[in-house]
Protein backbone atom coordinates (compact mmCIF):
# COMPACT_ATOMS: atom_id res chain seq x y z
CA UNK A 1 0.00 0.00 0.00
CA UNK A 2 2.26 2.67 1.04
CA UNK A 3 4.78 1.21 -1.36
CA UNK A 4 3.13 2.94 -4.52
CA UNK A 5 2.27 6.30 -2.76
CA UNK A 6 5.41 8.11 -3.88
CA UNK A 7 4.69 7.55 -7.26
CA UNK A 8 1.17 9.16 -6.96
CA UNK A 9 1.59 11.56 -5.48
CA UNK A 10 4.79 12.49 -7.98
CA UNK A 11 4.33 16.66 -8.84
CA UNK A 12 5.39 17.18 -12.46
CA UNK A 13 6.86 20.39 -13.49
CA UNK A 14 5.20 21.57 -15.71
CA UNK A 15 5.69 24.91 -17.46
CA UNK A 16 3.38 27.75 -17.62
CA UNK A 17 2.75 27.08 -21.19
CA UNK A 18 1.67 23.54 -20.38
CA UNK A 19 -0.32 24.24 -17.82
CA UNK A 20 -2.51 26.64 -19.98
CA UNK A 21 -2.25 25.06 -23.16
CA UNK A 22 -4.83 22.82 -24.91
CA UNK A 23 -5.13 19.76 -26.99
CA UNK A 24 -5.17 20.46 -31.03
CA UNK A 25 -8.62 19.88 -32.73
CA UNK A 26 -7.92 16.65 -34.93
CA UNK A 27 -8.00 16.76 -38.61
CA UNK A 28 -10.39 14.45 -39.69
CA UNK A 29 -10.80 15.95 -43.54
CA UNK A 30 -8.42 16.78 -46.29
CA UNK A 31 -6.86 19.62 -44.81
CA UNK A 32 -3.44 19.73 -45.06
CA UNK A 33 -0.67 21.73 -43.25
CA UNK A 34 2.55 22.72 -44.90
CA UNK A 35 5.42 21.95 -43.00
CA UNK A 36 8.92 23.62 -43.69
CA UNK A 37 11.64 20.36 -44.31
CA UNK A 38 14.10 22.53 -41.72
CA UNK A 39 11.33 22.29 -39.21
CA UNK A 40 10.50 18.72 -39.93
CA UNK A 41 13.98 18.24 -39.84
CA UNK A 42 14.80 19.65 -36.18
CA UNK A 43 11.88 17.29 -34.94
CA UNK A 44 12.84 14.20 -36.39
CA UNK A 45 17.05 14.85 -35.61
CA UNK A 46 19.19 13.67 -33.19
CA UNK A 47 20.60 16.37 -31.02
CA UNK A 48 23.74 14.35 -29.95
CA UNK A 49 24.58 13.11 -33.78
CA UNK A 50 22.71 15.32 -35.46
CA UNK A 51 21.10 12.85 -37.58
CA UNK A 52 18.09 11.37 -38.51
CA UNK A 53 16.49 9.41 -35.11
CA UNK A 54 17.44 5.75 -35.41
CA UNK A 55 16.06 3.33 -33.05
CA UNK A 56 14.83 6.63 -30.97
CA UNK A 57 14.49 6.52 -27.29
CA UNK A 58 12.63 8.95 -25.05
CA UNK A 59 13.62 9.92 -21.80
CA UNK A 60 10.72 8.84 -19.00
CA UNK A 61 10.59 11.86 -17.14
CA UNK A 62 11.19 14.95 -19.75
CA UNK A 63 10.43 13.10 -23.24
CA UNK A 64 13.38 14.29 -24.93
CA UNK A 65 14.55 11.59 -27.73
CA UNK A 66 17.72 10.43 -28.77
CA UNK A 67 18.84 8.09 -31.03
CA UNK A 68 19.70 4.46 -28.91
CA UNK A 69 23.50 4.22 -29.67
CA UNK A 70 23.75 8.03 -29.32
CA UNK A 71 22.09 8.53 -25.50
CA UNK A 72 23.51 5.11 -24.42
CA UNK A 73 27.04 6.27 -25.06
CA UNK A 74 26.49 10.04 -23.67
CA UNK A 75 24.95 8.52 -20.44
CA UNK A 76 28.12 6.28 -20.38
CA UNK A 77 30.67 8.75 -21.00
CA UNK A 78 29.00 10.95 -19.23
CA UNK A 79 26.77 12.56 -16.27
CA UNK A 80 24.14 10.53 -15.69
CA UNK A 81 21.35 13.53 -16.98
CA UNK A 82 19.71 14.25 -19.84
CA UNK A 83 21.82 16.02 -22.15
CA UNK A 84 19.01 18.11 -22.82
CA UNK A 85 17.62 19.74 -20.17
CA UNK A 86 20.26 17.79 -17.11
CA UNK A 87 17.00 16.14 -15.98
CA UNK A 88 18.66 12.71 -13.77
CA UNK A 89 18.82 9.97 -15.73
CA UNK A 90 19.69 6.81 -12.81
CA UNK A 91 20.11 4.20 -15.50
CA UNK A 92 19.33 2.79 -19.18
CA UNK A 93 15.85 1.92 -17.26
CA UNK A 94 15.16 6.16 -17.05
CA UNK A 95 14.59 5.65 -21.00
CA UNK A 96 11.96 3.79 -23.45
CA UNK A 97 11.98 2.60 -26.72
CA UNK A 98 10.40 4.75 -28.87
CA UNK A 99 8.65 2.78 -31.71
CA UNK A 100 6.01 4.80 -32.93
CA UNK A 101 8.43 7.66 -33.82
CA UNK A 102 10.71 5.57 -35.62
CA UNK A 103 7.42 4.46 -37.62
CA UNK A 104 6.55 8.17 -38.11
CA UNK A 105 9.80 8.89 -39.58
CA UNK A 106 9.96 5.48 -41.75
CA UNK A 107 6.60 7.08 -43.40
CA UNK A 108 7.74 10.54 -43.37
CA UNK A 109 10.92 9.15 -45.54
CA UNK A 110 10.45 5.65 -46.71
CA UNK A 111 13.41 5.56 -48.94
CA UNK A 112 15.80 6.36 -45.79
CA UNK A 113 18.44 4.53 -46.76
CA UNK A 114 18.97 6.35 -49.75
CA UNK A 115 18.39 9.61 -48.01
CA UNK A 116 21.56 8.63 -46.18
CA UNK A 117 23.29 7.76 -48.81
CA UNK A 118 23.12 10.98 -50.67
CA UNK A 119 23.91 12.76 -47.58
CA UNK A 120 26.85 11.01 -47.10
CA UNK A 121 27.85 12.10 -51.05
CA UNK A 122 27.40 15.33 -50.24
CA UNK A 123 29.70 15.32 -47.00
CA UNK A 124 32.37 13.66 -49.12
CA UNK A 125 31.98 16.07 -52.03
CA UNK A 126 32.39 18.99 -50.17
CA UNK A 127 34.82 17.67 -47.80
CA UNK A 128 36.94 16.62 -50.78
CA UNK A 129 37.09 19.94 -52.83
CA UNK A 130 37.74 21.49 -49.68
CA UNK A 131 41.12 19.92 -49.59
CA UNK A 132 41.37 19.96 -53.37
CA UNK A 133 40.80 23.61 -53.35
CA UNK A 134 43.96 24.05 -51.13
CA UNK A 135 46.15 21.37 -52.51
CA UNK A 136 45.44 23.71 -56.24
CA UNK A 137 45.81 26.76 -54.44
CA UNK A 138 48.96 26.06 -52.45
CA UNK A 139 50.63 25.28 -55.37
CA UNK A 140 49.34 28.70 -57.52
CA UNK A 141 49.38 30.74 -54.43
CA UNK A 142 53.07 29.97 -53.89
CA UNK A 143 54.36 31.09 -57.50
CA UNK A 144 52.02 34.11 -57.43
CA UNK A 145 52.94 35.42 -53.91
CA UNK A 146 56.60 35.36 -55.06
CA UNK A 147 56.46 37.12 -57.97
CA UNK A 148 54.17 39.73 -56.41
CA UNK A 149 55.88 39.82 -52.70
CA UNK A 150 57.80 43.14 -53.29
CA UNK A 151 54.49 45.02 -54.31
CA UNK A 152 52.66 43.47 -51.26
CA UNK A 153 54.71 44.11 -48.88
CA UNK A 154 55.24 47.79 -49.08
CA UNK A 155 51.27 47.82 -49.16
CA UNK A 156 50.77 45.74 -46.37
CA UNK A 157 53.24 48.05 -44.09
CA UNK A 158 50.95 50.94 -44.97
CA UNK A 159 47.91 48.89 -44.10
CA UNK A 160 49.17 47.43 -40.65
CA UNK A 161 50.38 50.45 -39.32
CA UNK A 162 46.24 52.54 -40.31
CA UNK A 163 44.86 48.99 -38.92
CA UNK A 164 47.10 49.88 -35.45
CA UNK A 165 45.88 53.42 -35.35
CA UNK A 166 42.33 51.97 -35.30
CA UNK A 167 42.44 49.22 -32.66
CA UNK A 168 42.52 51.46 -30.16
CA UNK A 169 38.64 49.85 -28.88
CA UNK A 170 36.80 52.48 -28.82
CA UNK A 171 33.72 52.91 -31.02
CA UNK A 172 34.93 55.86 -32.76
CA UNK A 173 37.83 54.97 -34.13
CA UNK A 174 36.18 52.03 -35.42
CA UNK A 175 33.70 53.64 -37.42
CA UNK A 176 36.33 55.74 -39.44
CA UNK A 177 38.50 52.90 -39.38
CA UNK A 178 35.55 51.16 -42.15
CA UNK A 179 37.18 53.77 -45.06
CA UNK A 180 39.99 51.86 -44.77
CA UNK A 181 38.80 48.33 -45.44
CA UNK A 182 38.80 49.32 -48.99
CA UNK A 183 42.44 49.78 -50.58
CA UNK A 184 42.89 53.71 -50.98
CA UNK A 185 45.70 56.36 -50.45
CA UNK A 186 44.95 55.94 -46.71
CA UNK A 187 46.21 59.43 -46.04
CA UNK A 188 43.57 60.24 -44.00
CA UNK A 189 45.28 57.76 -41.11
CA UNK A 190 48.66 59.75 -40.79
CA UNK A 191 47.37 62.46 -38.21
CA UNK A 192 46.55 59.72 -35.43
CA UNK A 193 49.26 60.18 -32.77
CA UNK A 194 48.93 56.56 -32.20
CA UNK A 195 50.31 55.28 -35.75
CA UNK A 196 53.58 56.24 -35.47
CA UNK A 197 53.87 54.30 -31.91
CA UNK A 198 52.25 51.23 -32.90
CA UNK A 199 54.46 50.85 -36.36
CA UNK A 200 57.86 51.62 -34.45
CA UNK A 201 57.05 49.71 -31.42
CA UNK A 202 56.34 46.39 -32.97
CA UNK A 203 58.41 46.82 -36.33
CA UNK A 204 59.36 42.87 -36.49
CA UNK A 205 55.56 41.80 -36.42
CA UNK A 206 54.73 43.99 -39.15
CA UNK A 207 58.00 42.93 -41.53
CA UNK A 208 57.48 39.78 -40.72
CA UNK A 209 54.69 38.30 -41.13
CA UNK A 210 52.95 39.31 -44.08
CA UNK A 211 55.59 37.46 -45.81
CA UNK A 212 55.89 33.89 -44.55
CA UNK A 213 54.46 32.30 -47.38
CA UNK A 214 57.00 33.74 -50.22
CA UNK A 215 59.90 33.41 -48.23
CA UNK A 216 60.05 29.37 -46.56
CA UNK A 217 58.78 27.87 -49.66
CA UNK A 218 58.11 24.27 -47.78
CA UNK A 219 54.92 22.94 -48.95
CA UNK A 220 53.41 22.55 -45.46
CA UNK A 221 53.53 25.84 -44.30
CA UNK A 222 52.05 27.27 -47.52
CA UNK A 223 49.70 24.29 -47.01
CA UNK A 224 48.00 25.70 -43.92
CA UNK A 225 48.46 29.29 -44.92
CA UNK A 226 46.15 28.70 -48.02
CA UNK A 227 43.13 27.15 -46.39
CA UNK A 228 43.36 30.08 -43.82
CA UNK A 229 42.56 31.95 -46.09
CA UNK A 230 40.11 30.33 -47.96
CA UNK A 231 38.32 30.20 -44.36
CA UNK A 232 38.38 33.84 -44.60
CA UNK A 233 36.44 33.92 -47.54
CA UNK A 234 34.14 31.38 -46.41
CA UNK A 235 33.38 32.49 -43.22
CA UNK A 236 32.45 36.36 -43.81
CA UNK A 237 30.27 36.36 -46.47
CA UNK A 238 27.40 38.67 -45.17
CA UNK A 239 23.91 38.17 -46.72
CA UNK A 240 22.12 40.85 -48.11
CA UNK A 241 19.59 40.95 -45.16
CA UNK A 242 22.11 41.34 -42.58
CA UNK A 243 24.24 43.71 -44.48
CA UNK A 244 21.18 46.49 -44.63
CA UNK A 245 19.89 46.12 -41.30
CA UNK A 246 23.20 46.26 -38.87
CA UNK A 247 25.26 48.43 -40.77
CA UNK A 248 27.61 49.51 -38.37
CA UNK A 249 28.20 46.69 -36.91
CA UNK A 250 29.35 44.73 -39.76
CA UNK A 251 31.85 47.91 -40.40
CA UNK A 252 32.82 47.02 -36.88
CA UNK A 253 33.31 43.40 -37.52
CA UNK A 254 35.26 44.38 -40.64
CA UNK A 255 37.59 46.34 -38.50
CA UNK A 256 38.24 43.63 -35.95
CA UNK A 257 38.87 41.35 -38.67
CA UNK A 258 41.66 43.50 -39.78
CA UNK A 259 43.07 44.29 -36.02
CA UNK A 260 43.77 40.80 -35.31
CA UNK A 261 42.31 38.03 -37.34
CA UNK A 262 44.69 37.21 -39.87
CA UNK A 263 48.20 38.57 -39.53
CA UNK A 264 48.83 37.53 -42.88
CA UNK A 265 45.89 39.38 -44.32
CA UNK A 266 45.76 42.88 -42.37
CA UNK A 267 43.40 44.19 -45.05
CA UNK A 268 40.12 43.23 -46.26
CA UNK A 269 38.15 43.74 -49.93
CA UNK A 270 34.66 43.85 -50.42
CA UNK A 271 33.00 42.68 -53.50
CA UNK A 272 29.88 41.97 -55.03
CA UNK A 273 29.07 39.24 -57.32
CA UNK A 274 26.08 39.68 -59.62
CA UNK A 275 25.59 36.99 -62.40
CA UNK A 276 26.98 37.90 -65.93
CA UNK A 277 24.54 39.88 -67.59
CA UNK A 278 24.25 38.04 -70.97
CA UNK A 279 25.41 34.26 -70.03
CA UNK A 280 23.45 34.39 -67.38
CA UNK A 281 19.36 35.49 -68.59
CA UNK A 282 16.55 34.33 -66.71
CA UNK A 283 16.06 30.74 -68.77
CA UNK A 284 19.43 29.86 -67.68
CA UNK A 285 18.63 26.68 -65.23
CA UNK A 286 20.97 28.05 -62.19
CA UNK A 287 19.09 31.62 -62.83
CA UNK A 288 15.88 30.58 -62.40
CA UNK A 289 16.52 27.83 -58.57
CA UNK A 290 18.90 30.94 -57.69
CA UNK A 291 15.42 33.51 -58.16
CA UNK A 292 16.07 36.61 -55.95
CA UNK A 293 19.57 35.18 -54.57
CA UNK A 294 22.15 35.77 -57.19
CA UNK A 295 23.36 38.76 -56.01
CA UNK A 296 25.90 37.81 -53.19
CA UNK A 297 28.28 40.05 -51.29
CA UNK A 298 31.43 39.06 -48.96
CA UNK A 299 34.61 40.55 -47.73
CA UNK A 300 37.90 38.73 -48.11
CA UNK A 301 41.69 39.19 -48.00
CA UNK A 302 43.55 40.47 -51.16
CA UNK A 303 45.11 37.12 -51.35
CA UNK A 304 42.47 35.22 -52.48
CA UNK A 305 42.38 33.71 -55.82
CA UNK A 306 39.30 33.59 -58.24
CA UNK A 307 40.11 29.63 -57.86
CA UNK A 308 38.96 30.20 -54.44
CA UNK A 309 36.01 32.37 -55.17
CA UNK A 310 34.69 30.37 -57.95
CA UNK A 311 34.97 27.35 -55.47
CA UNK A 312 33.21 29.44 -52.52
CA UNK A 313 30.52 30.06 -54.94
CA UNK A 314 29.93 26.43 -55.89
CA UNK A 315 30.22 25.41 -52.44
CA UNK A 316 28.00 28.71 -51.11
CA UNK A 317 25.33 28.24 -53.61
CA UNK A 318 25.16 24.41 -53.41
CA UNK A 319 24.08 24.54 -49.88
CA UNK A 320 21.55 27.14 -50.58
CA UNK A 321 19.54 25.81 -52.60
CA UNK A 322 20.42 22.23 -51.63
CA UNK A 323 16.69 20.65 -52.18
CA UNK A 324 15.41 22.49 -55.14
CA UNK A 325 18.95 22.05 -57.22
CA UNK A 326 18.92 19.41 -59.78
CA UNK A 327 21.52 16.76 -59.55
CA UNK A 328 23.18 17.92 -62.37
CA UNK A 329 24.04 20.81 -60.89
CA UNK A 330 25.35 20.09 -57.98
CA UNK A 331 28.98 20.30 -58.92
CA UNK A 332 29.20 23.72 -60.52
CA UNK A 333 31.78 25.42 -62.44
CA UNK A 334 32.30 28.96 -62.45
CA UNK A 335 33.86 31.36 -65.08
CA UNK A 336 34.34 35.46 -62.93
CA UNK A 337 34.57 38.41 -64.92
CA UNK A 338 35.46 42.04 -63.69
CA UNK A 339 34.26 44.98 -65.86
CA UNK A 340 36.19 47.81 -66.01
CA UNK A 341 34.27 49.22 -68.11
CA UNK A 342 30.39 48.87 -68.34
CA UNK A 343 29.83 46.60 -71.57
CA UNK A 344 33.53 44.80 -71.14
CA UNK A 345 33.63 41.71 -69.42
CA UNK A 346 37.17 40.33 -68.94
CA UNK A 347 37.44 36.74 -68.16
CA UNK A 348 39.66 36.83 -64.69
CA UNK A 349 42.33 33.65 -64.75
CA UNK A 350 42.26 31.44 -61.70
CA UNK A 351 45.84 31.75 -60.21
CA UNK A 352 44.80 35.74 -60.41
CA UNK A 353 44.28 37.42 -56.79
CA UNK A 354 42.11 39.50 -56.14
CA UNK A 355 45.21 42.45 -55.20
CA UNK A 356 46.44 41.88 -58.41
CA UNK A 357 42.33 42.02 -59.78
CA UNK A 358 42.08 44.94 -58.33
CA UNK A 359 45.49 46.53 -59.44
CA UNK A 360 45.18 46.18 -62.95
CA UNK A 361 41.12 46.74 -63.47
CA UNK A 362 39.54 48.47 -60.63
CA UNK A 363 41.26 51.81 -59.79
CA UNK A 364 38.41 53.46 -58.06
CA UNK A 365 37.08 53.30 -54.60
CA UNK A 366 34.05 51.29 -54.09
CA UNK A 367 33.48 47.84 -54.06
CA UNK A 368 34.75 45.54 -56.50
CA UNK A 369 32.15 43.92 -58.90
CA UNK A 370 32.33 40.91 -60.57
CA UNK A 371 30.49 39.00 -62.06
CA UNK A 372 30.01 34.98 -62.78
CA UNK A 373 28.59 32.41 -65.29
CA UNK A 374 27.90 29.22 -64.93
CA UNK A 375 29.93 26.30 -67.10
CA UNK A 376 27.94 23.43 -68.52
CA UNK A 377 31.35 21.38 -68.45
CA UNK B 1 24.38 -6.54 -3.52
CA UNK B 2 27.01 -4.06 -3.37
CA UNK B 3 25.30 -0.93 -3.90
CA UNK B 4 27.94 1.71 -3.76
CA UNK B 5 29.86 0.23 -6.98
CA UNK B 6 28.96 2.44 -9.89
CA UNK B 7 27.11 -0.12 -12.08
CA UNK B 8 29.16 0.90 -15.40
CA UNK B 9 32.52 0.12 -14.28
CA UNK B 10 30.87 -3.12 -11.72
CA UNK B 11 29.27 -5.22 -14.32
CA UNK B 12 31.47 -6.05 -17.07
CA UNK B 13 34.94 -3.60 -16.79
CA UNK B 14 36.77 -5.27 -19.25
CA UNK B 15 34.36 -6.16 -21.99
CA UNK B 16 32.95 -2.53 -21.78
CA UNK B 17 36.02 -1.36 -22.19
CA UNK B 18 37.01 -3.08 -25.25
CA UNK B 19 33.63 -2.54 -26.77
CA UNK B 20 34.25 1.28 -26.25
CA UNK B 21 37.38 1.27 -28.57
CA UNK B 22 36.35 -0.05 -31.26
CA UNK B 23 33.65 2.22 -30.93
CA UNK B 24 35.79 4.72 -31.18
CA UNK B 25 37.23 3.50 -34.16
CA UNK B 26 34.35 3.00 -35.93
CA UNK B 27 33.19 6.15 -34.88
CA UNK B 28 35.47 8.20 -36.15
CA UNK B 29 33.84 8.93 -39.43
CA UNK B 30 30.54 9.54 -36.96
CA UNK B 31 32.63 12.30 -35.47
CA UNK B 32 33.83 13.76 -38.33
CA UNK B 33 30.04 13.56 -39.46
CA UNK B 34 28.79 15.72 -36.83
CA UNK B 35 31.77 18.38 -37.15
CA UNK B 36 31.19 18.71 -41.05
CA UNK B 37 27.28 19.13 -39.72
CA UNK B 38 28.01 21.58 -37.82
CA UNK B 39 30.27 23.61 -40.20
CA UNK B 40 27.33 23.45 -42.53
CA UNK B 41 25.16 25.07 -40.05
CA UNK B 42 27.74 27.55 -38.91
CA UNK B 43 28.25 28.19 -42.65
CA UNK B 44 24.75 28.82 -43.09
CA UNK B 45 23.82 30.76 -40.76
CA UNK B 46 26.69 32.78 -38.85
CA UNK B 47 25.96 34.41 -35.36
CA UNK B 48 27.39 37.69 -34.70
CA UNK B 49 30.06 38.26 -33.13
CA UNK B 50 31.37 34.36 -33.59
CA UNK B 51 32.73 32.49 -36.12
CA UNK B 52 34.97 28.97 -36.54
CA UNK B 53 36.47 26.82 -39.44
CA UNK B 54 38.98 23.85 -39.41
CA UNK B 55 42.35 25.43 -39.00
CA UNK B 56 43.53 22.88 -42.10
CA UNK B 57 42.25 19.75 -43.77
CA UNK B 58 42.00 18.48 -40.24
CA UNK B 59 38.26 18.61 -38.98
CA UNK B 60 39.07 17.70 -35.34
CA UNK B 61 41.04 21.32 -34.74
CA UNK B 62 39.65 24.36 -35.35
CA UNK B 63 40.26 27.94 -34.93
CA UNK B 64 37.64 30.07 -33.76
CA UNK B 65 37.21 33.60 -33.25
CA UNK B 66 35.14 35.85 -30.26
CA UNK B 67 34.34 39.41 -30.68
CA UNK B 68 34.31 41.02 -27.44
CA UNK B 69 30.71 41.25 -26.31
CA UNK B 70 28.99 45.09 -26.91
CA UNK B 71 28.70 47.14 -24.14
CA UNK B 72 31.27 45.77 -21.97
CA UNK B 73 34.62 46.30 -21.52
CA UNK B 74 35.55 43.91 -23.92
CA UNK B 75 34.02 45.64 -26.58
CA UNK B 76 36.06 46.16 -30.09
CA UNK B 77 38.23 43.33 -29.33
CA UNK B 78 38.90 39.96 -31.23
CA UNK B 79 39.92 37.06 -29.73
CA UNK B 80 41.27 33.63 -31.59
CA UNK B 81 40.48 30.40 -30.43
CA UNK B 82 41.85 27.07 -31.21
CA UNK B 83 39.37 24.10 -30.39
CA UNK B 84 40.63 20.92 -30.44
CA UNK B 85 37.94 17.73 -30.53
CA UNK B 86 38.36 14.79 -29.40
CA UNK B 87 37.62 11.12 -31.09
CA UNK B 88 34.65 10.91 -28.04
CA UNK B 89 33.83 14.23 -28.86
CA UNK B 90 30.48 15.09 -28.72
CA UNK B 91 30.24 12.95 -25.55
CA UNK B 92 33.79 14.68 -24.65
CA UNK B 93 34.18 18.53 -24.34
CA UNK B 94 36.99 20.12 -26.81
CA UNK B 95 39.65 21.16 -25.78
CA UNK B 96 39.59 25.12 -25.84
CA UNK B 97 42.09 27.91 -25.64
CA UNK B 98 42.49 31.49 -26.34
CA UNK B 99 45.21 32.32 -28.91
CA UNK B 100 45.05 35.65 -28.58
CA UNK B 101 46.57 36.11 -24.79
CA UNK B 102 43.24 37.33 -22.95
CA UNK B 103 43.19 39.35 -19.34
CA UNK B 104 40.47 38.21 -17.88
CA UNK B 105 39.95 36.60 -14.19
CA UNK B 106 39.10 33.27 -15.56
CA UNK B 107 41.62 32.74 -18.03
CA UNK B 108 45.51 32.15 -17.18
CA UNK B 109 48.38 33.03 -18.76
CA UNK B 110 48.40 29.92 -21.00
CA UNK B 111 45.14 30.61 -22.47
CA UNK B 112 43.57 28.25 -20.20
CA UNK B 113 39.77 29.09 -19.87
CA UNK B 114 37.82 27.91 -16.59
CA UNK B 115 34.12 27.26 -17.51
CA UNK B 116 32.01 24.52 -16.34
CA UNK B 117 30.34 23.30 -19.27
CA UNK B 118 34.34 22.87 -21.00
CA UNK B 119 34.48 20.16 -18.40
CA UNK B 120 32.06 18.37 -15.71
CA UNK B 121 29.27 20.47 -16.73
CA UNK B 122 29.23 19.38 -20.73
CA UNK B 123 26.76 17.53 -22.48
CA UNK B 124 26.45 16.28 -26.00
CA UNK B 125 24.10 19.04 -26.96
CA UNK B 126 27.24 21.44 -26.96
CA UNK B 127 28.48 22.28 -30.13
CA UNK B 128 31.04 24.77 -31.51
CA UNK B 129 28.31 27.69 -31.98
CA UNK B 130 27.50 27.23 -27.82
CA UNK B 131 30.69 27.23 -26.46
CA UNK B 132 31.82 29.77 -28.36
CA UNK B 133 28.66 32.17 -27.64
CA UNK B 134 29.53 30.66 -23.69
CA UNK B 135 32.84 32.10 -23.67
CA UNK B 136 31.69 35.37 -25.54
CA UNK B 137 29.22 35.62 -22.06
CA UNK B 138 32.17 34.89 -19.84
CA UNK B 139 33.92 37.60 -21.15
CA UNK B 140 31.15 39.78 -20.15
CA UNK B 141 29.94 38.02 -17.08
CA UNK B 142 33.41 36.50 -15.03
CA UNK B 143 33.14 34.56 -11.95
CA UNK B 144 35.58 36.60 -9.56
CA UNK B 145 35.09 33.88 -7.13
CA UNK B 146 37.32 31.22 -8.26
CA UNK B 147 39.94 33.07 -10.17
CA UNK B 148 42.68 31.92 -12.52
CA UNK B 149 44.03 35.55 -12.74
CA UNK B 150 44.03 36.88 -9.41
CA UNK B 151 44.72 40.51 -10.48
CA UNK B 152 42.20 40.52 -13.20
CA UNK B 153 39.73 38.91 -10.05
CA UNK B 154 41.36 42.06 -8.26
CA UNK B 155 40.67 44.91 -10.96
CA UNK B 156 36.96 43.81 -12.22
CA UNK B 157 35.13 45.71 -9.74
CA UNK B 158 36.71 49.18 -10.78
CA UNK B 159 35.67 48.74 -14.46
CA UNK B 160 37.56 51.93 -15.64
CA UNK B 161 40.84 51.15 -14.47
CA UNK B 162 39.89 47.52 -15.49
CA UNK B 163 39.15 48.81 -19.48
CA UNK B 164 42.19 51.14 -18.84
CA UNK B 165 44.68 48.26 -18.65
CA UNK B 166 42.95 45.58 -20.25
CA UNK B 167 43.15 47.93 -23.76
CA UNK B 168 46.81 48.40 -23.30
CA UNK B 169 47.30 44.79 -22.57
CA UNK B 170 45.08 43.70 -25.96
CA UNK B 171 46.91 46.39 -27.99
CA UNK B 172 50.55 44.94 -26.72
CA UNK B 173 49.28 41.46 -27.19
CA UNK B 174 46.67 41.09 -29.99
CA UNK B 175 49.37 40.23 -32.59
CA UNK B 176 51.25 37.60 -30.78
Amino acid sequence: MSSTEPSQNKTWELSLYELHRTPQEVITDATEIAVSPRSLHSELMCPICLDMLKKTMTTKECLHRFCNDCIITALRSGNKECPTCRKKLVSKRSLRPDPNFDLLISKIYPSRDEYEAHQELVLAKLSMSHSQASLVNSITEGIKLQSQNRPQRSRKNHDESSNASNSNGNVETVQNGSNSATPKDGTSSSGNPAQSGQSTSNPASVRSTPSPVPSNVSSVSKNTSTTKRAKSVLTSERSEESESSDGRTEGENSMDTEGEGEPLNPNEIELVFKPHPTEMTGDNQLMRALCDNSVRYLKTTPNASVDHLSKYLAMRLTLDLDAELPEALRLLNFCIYVAPSPGQFVLLAGSQTLRQIIDKFWKVNKPLEMFYSWKKT
Amino acid sequence: MAQNINPHYASSSNPAKQSEDTIKLKDNHAVSKRLQKELMELMRCSDKGISAFPESENLFKWIGTINGPLETVYAGHKYKLSLEFPNSYPYAPPVVKFMTPCFHPNVDTCGLICLDILKDKWTALYDVRTVLLSIQSLLAEPNTQSPLNQQASYLWPNQAAYKKYLDEFYNKHKDS
